[in-house]
């Protein structure tokens, strides 16, 4: 089990775990605020003597590739992997930071964490929240450091001044750090990738990574996992559309293959077309270069980099804000998943009828077509993903959720679960079907598009063909609205049920934009 | 106006083949150089671009999967900037280095006409044959592109003890040195894949990488429009 650090709090990683290929993922989200999180490579002075131990999303690793940046994956905001023993001997500390991209201080933030995975377990976590913090604008979360052996620190020290003090009190190198390591304040500068050490982002690491089965293999496209998907998705998807949005951030700090390899900033304004492009790659009216530099580097492997599959290890890992993976052999218990929702296994899995006693009660659900369970059983891996709806893991442990049938993917047969009917004049089919869990174990639910989980408050309100989810312990009632609108289209009736939601402060419902 | 909308300018061209946003394709047209590309699948262009819709070589080559109402392929040439998309499908741009992949027929969007290329059936897949699906290998050195409905994940099919077993309507590419069977899971039968009864996965072995789609509509869009 992980052990909880609190700050200040130290030990040999040798007590932690044995391993010495350690993951480590820093979950650490705000509303509107992106962070760059980066880890520094320090001599036995605490300085940044070697610039290029400097980890972060400019140059996602060191020359011998003893910390490599990972990404996002597995609901970490920013992951990496720490092979001690290649760690040269000059290297007697590795800082791992946190710094605030563009205004906002670390105040803000939400609960988040440090964590340490070995061996596809988590032997550490570190949890910090907003409340341990004033106006800084970033924040040493912790270190490894040598001192016979490694060890592990909880450091949970803020800094004023953002990336810049932290270079400074690291070497202060500022002055000449290129505009490589950029804090938000300045304009986005033309972004080149930096000259030597970090080419074309999954071009180095192309041949056969992901072969040994634990070690965290890199895989940058993984997505934000389930709490901060609005802040993140945006960007980096669409490097050529963050622009307007946000005129004066900095590329994405998080590894998303596509900056890396991008020439500049979008031209704005620019004539669409024949103008040539007064960007940095010049010389070539725009139908001149065809056979120019790729993105990511040549090759296939390369091109696909961005796509790799997570790390294994968890139970369940989001391997993109589309795609579910359940590792059976991890926990050993068999997986319930909605019937057609598996994408791709691999392994000894059986896939076995769940039984009617379920699913008879479930028939006639909206559309009138059951639901049917499969069971999942074996040794392997199991993906899961349907009609490219976003997946959300809920972890429950020992609480409870309700689940509208149809935004349930899959779920660990450790679960209780029974089936609610909600009756109510004007639903689609007489009556929403929901499945409320609890207990321990994980619940993916989908949900078309991005969704709003809002608290419960007395005047909560939700369509009953939108709603995904609500926390058990909130109380349903049906509030049918029957008004006559003017306006009304023809074939309406005029009549809107809604769920009205009534329970403790702390109790959420999560909606999504889609209404079924 | 215009300052919203500026950010969606092209980006300067540095590649062949670029993503404008997640579900765009950009393609550098330049004379000598032409492209296949899903008919239909053009969304705008800039610049003297032409489009053979029926090129003789496509039918040699494709004959198998010919039913009658043209091939799913035209020849693009010219120069100029060539935008294509499939129904807001995520786009994935790949560089070929002397590599090769076998795309599903209904994934590929576009690729250089110097590749080599082949389609195939797919052995063991009555369902394949059934629905028209065709499968093109494609090998070389260049650029293609394919479309995914959501996003993609590439794995390692040497990775496990084990084959990797992969719904066919989720299948979007593989390592055509990849070992690909058909397998029909009888435990479940009727209750893996999508309601038909038709519980088929393909099972892959080998060295080599799969790439799926979290979707299994493979529904060729394209197609269907005509």
């Amino acid at each position: 089990m992980a052990r909880e650090f609190q700050r200040g709090h130290k030990a040999k990683l040798s007590d932690l775990t044995p391993g010495t290929d350690l993951y480590v993922g820093v979950q650490i989200a705000a509303p509107g605020l992106t962070f760059d999180i980066s880890c520094f490579g320090l001599d036995a002075d605490e300085q940044l003597s070697d610039d290029r131990y400097f980890v972060f999303f400019n140059q996602p690793k060191t020359p011998e590739e003893s910390v490599q940046l990972l990404g996002a994956q597995a609901g970490d905001t920013e992951s990496f992997r720490v092979t001690l023993d290649r760690i040269p001997e000059h290297i007697h500390k590795l800082s791992f930071t946190a710094t605030v991209d563009g205004a906002g201080q670390m105040s803000q933030i939400g609960p988040g964490y440090l964590r340490i995975v070995a061996g596809g377990e988590e032997v550490v976590r570190y949890a910090f929240t907003g409340s341990e913090f004033s106006t800084e604008r970033a924040v040493m979360l912790g270190d490894f450091y040598r001192k016979d052996v490694w060890r592990f620190a909880a450091v949970g020290q803020g800094f004023d001044g953002g990336l810049d003090a932290l270079l400074k009190n690291f070497g202060g190198e500022v002055a000449e750090e290129e505009p490589a390591p950029q804090p938000g304040s300045a304009a986005p500068p033309a972004f080149a990738p930096p000259a030597g050490p970090a080419p074309g982002f999954g071009a180095p690491q192309a041949p056969h990574v992901p072969q040994a089965p634990q070690p965290p293999a890199p895989s940058f496209g993984a997505p934000p996992g389930p709490p901060q998907p609005a802040v993140a998705a945006p960007v980096h998807s669409a490097p050529t559309m963050a622009a307007p949005l946000a005129p004066g951030t900095v590329p994405p700090p998080a590894p998303a293959p596509a900056p890396y390899g991008q020439p500049a900033q979008p031209p704005f304004g620019q004539v669409p077309g024949q103008t040539p492009p007064p960007g940095p790659p010049p010389g070539a009216p725009p139908a001149g270069v065809p056979q120019g530099t790729p993105q990511a580097g040549p090759g296939l492997q390369a091109a696909l980099q961005a796509y790799r599959e997570a790390p294994t290890g968890q139970r369940w890992t989001s391997q993109n804000q589309q795609l579910m993976r359940a590792d059976l052999t991890v926990g050993g218990t068999p997986v319930l998943a909605r019937q057609g929702s598996m994408v791709m296994y691999q392994g000894k899995v059986d896939f076995g009828y769940r039984g009617a006693g379920f699913s008879g009660r479930v028939v006639g659900n909206a559309t009138g077509q059951e639901m049917q369970l499969m069971r999942c059983t074996g040794r392997g891996q199991v993906f899961f993903a349907e009609e490219a709806a976003h997946l959300h893991a809920v972890e429950l442990q020992g609480d409870g959720i309700c689940v509208s049938a149809e935004n349930v993917l899959a779920f660990d047969e450790t679960l209780q679960h029974e089936v609610r009917r909600i009756e109510g004049h004007g639903i689609p089919g007489g009556a929403l079907f929901t499945m409320m869990f609890h207990g321990t174990g994980t619940v993916v639910v989908k949900t078309r598009g991005v969704p709003v989980v809002l608290p419960v408050t007395p005047t909560t309100f939700a369509d009953s063909n939108a709603i995904v989810a609500w926390s058990a312990a909130s109380q349903v009632i049906l509030s049918s609205q029957v008004r006559l609108r003017r306006n009304a289209y023809p074939g309406h009736s005029g009549e809107t049920v809604n769920l009205q939601f009534r329970g403790a402060p702390g109790n959420f419902i999560v909606v999504q934009p889609y209404e079924v | 106006m215009n300052q919203q909308l500026a950010g969606y300018a092209p980006t300067p061209v540095a590649a062949r083949m670029e993503n404008h946003g997640p579900a765009m394709l950009k393609v550098a047209m330049a004379g000598g150089q032409d492209l296949y590309a899903r008919t239909g699948s053009m969304v705008a262009y800039e610049g003297f671009v032409q489009y053979e819709p029926n090129p003789s070589a496509v039918r040699q080559i494709a004959a198998q999967w010919l039913t009658g109402e043209g091939t799913p392929l035209m020849r693009c040439s010219g120069d100029g900037l060539l935008y294509l998309a499939d129904y807001g499908a995520d786009v994935v741009v790949i560089n070929l280095d002397n590599d090769s992949l076998s795309v599903n027929g209904s994934n590929v969007l576009a690729f250089d006409a110097h590749l080599q290329w082949g389609v195939e059936k797919v052995k063991g897949l009555a369902k394949f044959a059934g629905q028209g699906l065709w499968n093109v290998t494609i090998g070389g050195t260049g650029w293609v592109a394919l479309t995914s409905r959501g996003t993609p994940i590439v794995v390692d099919c040497g990775r496990g003890e084990d084959e990797t077993y992969v719904d066919p309507d989720a299948l979007v590419a593989w390592s055509p040195n990849l070992k690909v069977k058909g397998k029909r899971s009888f435990k479940a039968s009727s209750l893996i894949g999508r309601g038909s009864g038709e519980a088929y996965q393909m099972a892959f072995s080998g060295e080599g990488i799969v790439v799926v789609q979290p979707s299994e509509d493979s529904t060729d869009r394209l197609r269907i429009r005509g």
